[in-house]
């Protein structure tokens, strides 16, 4: 189940580049991907669930390039939760590989991830709207000013993403578990 | 507990740089949308509530199995807080197997709910089972961080070797003063007839034999051989060991002496036992159910433990080898300290019956097939040939038993002589 999941996420990563620009070029790079992350959903391989993603972003990209169409916020929107919804299935399918796993356990995360995806989804429109309200305040700028700019807070954000996951979690309390033993008498 | 991140945060970077570099490159900002999600899922695994407190308990169905039973684990999990998902992984010991559910499982707790983890486990070799309880890893939101610690438990199974009845032990040459099965040579209080003489002033009237009166005049009574026991003390050889882990030599030897134990035992004997080995070991001989008990514990732990320094059976105090003892001594006799050891008590007049485990069937079966090996194989058989007569020229009893055929039918061939002096 956690397969079909993965590949229903992949099928839209694929999907989307070709629905902008179904050319050539496109159409390799989104096979590619298909073929590499239907491997890494079948094998529970995260890494190659993740080049299959990198993939079918330059196919994305490489589409966007080629078509040229007006900015579609929404299909990017889908394109970004269907990225995490891959990456978050394939890392827990191979994580509870050869496990005792209850149906309820996989409903709960389902939930969970939703939930997040949800919340992305929020922060992407939100940063839409900003986008959309900042645009005209830069129509007068420079263009080497606008790459500067986005250069800039584009390395931010990585710096930003990196120093969360560089920096560690904070200290359990020294009481926080219990255990307990007990043997038949 | 402690917390960081796991490698699939190294994935979402990846993904979040390639969107944000690609969006720079080509100044399309659908690519810096597509990056918003992982970054919010990259923030959110970092934002963590309290610790949810779990208690864990481990209990064991049994605490002493045979080789080949089964044990079930029960963990119970509860948490005070939700878990969105937990990870409980029980490592397994070497020669352990599942046979019923998996050692390892995932669950999600509401606040305050229980749950009851069940799983069977297969013993399949003689060893102390030592179940330290499971790894328990929560999850964070997405996968992206993890938190692990180690429940502690002092489980100990122990895993007896399998025995099997045996009908024909090899008869002690001496007994000592309790009541047993054995009839001894003195006369006295028993069941089995002995020499007939006149009457004397006594006698009870029940042992007046009426057809002897009758014959020869005057009152005649029929004397009787006391039933008594022996003691029996297990010599086992660790010294070296040949064959694959649970299918050894000493497992197969400790097999047998269980086997003997158990069969002394049943016949009122004293048994005690000698690890003869890198530590000597023993258990003074005694007798019942108790001692029995006693001896398969020493025997789970016998094993090989290297050492160059000679130990000599002198150093085991005369109560724990009785001189009117029957020894046997279950070695391999690949080491020429044990059988220095074995040829000096038969020198010094201990009964003695060597059990020579054959190391050839467990080399096999360490090796695996071939017809090179069949050839070694068969060479070695030969080979050990050599130095078992030799012994056997020198006055030591040996039965010779592969390990794989039950111990009785080699036990059946043995024919004991008489006692004989023996040249050291």
């Amino acid at each position: 189940m956690l397969r079909l999941a993965a590949i229903l996420a992949l099928v839209v990563l694929v999907a989307l580049p070709l629905s902008v620009w179904p050319a050539a070029p496109v159409t390799w790079l989104a096979g590619a991907a298909l073929v590499v992350g239907s491997a890494g959903a079948l094998a529970l391989a995260v890494a190659l669930t993740t080049v299959a993603a990198v993939l079918a972003l330059l196919a994305y990209t490489v589409a966007l390039l080629t078509a040229r169409p007006a900015a579609e916020p929404a299909s990017a929107m889908v394109f970004g939760a269907a990225l995490v919804l891959l990456l978050a299935v394939v890392h827990l399918g191979a994580a509870v590989r050869g496990a005792v796993l209850e149906p309820v356990v996989i409903a709960r995360q389902a939930r969970a991830w939703l939930t997040i995806v949800a919340l992305g989804l929020v922060a992407a429109t939100a940063g839409v709207v900003g986008g959309a309200v900042l645009g005209p305040a830069l129509a007068g700028m420079a263009l080497p000013m606008v790459v500067i700019a986005a250069a800039l807070g584009a390395a931010l954000t990585m710096a930003g993403v990196s120093a969360l996951m560089i920096t560690r979690g904070a200290p359990p309390a020294p009481d926080d578990t219990r255990h307990a033993s007990r043997g038949t008498p | 507990m402690s917390w960081g991140p796991t490698a699939l945060n190294l994935s979402f970077l990846t993904l979040v740089g390639w969107a944000l570099f690609l969006g720079v490159l080509t100044g399309r900002a659908e690519l810096f949308v597509v990056a918003i999600p992982p970054v919010v899922a990259l923030a959110l695994a970092r934002r963590q509530g309290p610790t949810p407190a779990l208690t864990v308990t481990h209990e064991v169905s049994e605490e002493r199995l045979i080789e080949d039973e089964h044990v079930t684990v029960t963990v119970t999990l509860r948490a005070d807080v939700a878990v969105p998902l937990v990870e409980l992984l029980e490592p397994l010991p070497a020669r352990v197997t599942v046979v019923e559910g998996s050692h390892h499982a995932f669950f999600t707790l509401r606040a305050g709910e229980t749950v009851r983890w069940r799983f069977t486990l297969r013993c399949a070799g003689r060893q102390r089972l030592r179940l330290g309880g499971p790894h328990v890893r929560q999850w964070g939101p997405l996968g992206l961080a993890a938190g692990e610690a180690r429940y502690r438990a002092s489980h100990a199974v122990a895993v007896y070797p399998q025995f099997s009845a045996l009908r024909h032990p090899p008869r002690p040459g001496r007994t000592q003063t309790s009541v047993g099965n054995y009839v001894s040579p003195a006369q006295g209080e028993g069941i089995e007839p002995g020499d007939i003489r006149p009457f004397a002033p006594g006698d009870q009237v029940r042992h007046v034999n009426w057809r002897a009166t009758l014959r020869l005049g005057p009152l005649h009574v029929t004397q009787h051989h006391r039933e008594r026991n022996a003691d029996v003390v297990l010599l086992l050889d660790t010294l070296s060991e040949v064959g694959p882990a649970g299918a050894t030599v000493v497992d197969a030897a400790a097999r047998a002496a269980a086997d003997l134990a158990a069969a002394y035992l049943a016949r009122k004997d004293r048994v005690g036992l000698i690890e003869y080995g890198g530590q000597l070991r023993w258990v003074r001989p005694g007798s019942g159910r108790a001692q029995l008990q006693r001896v398969l514990d020493t025997l789970v732990d016998a094993s090989v433990v290297f050492t160059y320094v000679t130990r000599d059976v002198d150093l085991v105090p005369p109560r724990i080898l009785p001189p009117q003892a029957l020894v046997l001594a279950l070695s391999p006799l690949l080491d020429p300290r044990f059988v220095r050891a074995v040829t000096d008590l038969a020198a010094r007049g201990f009964d003695l019956v060597v059990v020579a485990v054959s190391p050839v069937a467990a080399a096999r079966a360490a090796v695996g097939g071939g017809r090179v090996a069949d050839a070694a194989a068969r060479l070695w058989a030969v080979e050990r040939r050599g130095p078992i007569d030799e012994l056997r020229r020198r006055g030591l009893t040996i039965v010779e038993w592969d390990g794989v055929e039950p111990l009785d039918a080699a036990l059946a061939t043995l024919r004991r002589p008489r006692q004989r002096r023996v040249l050291a």
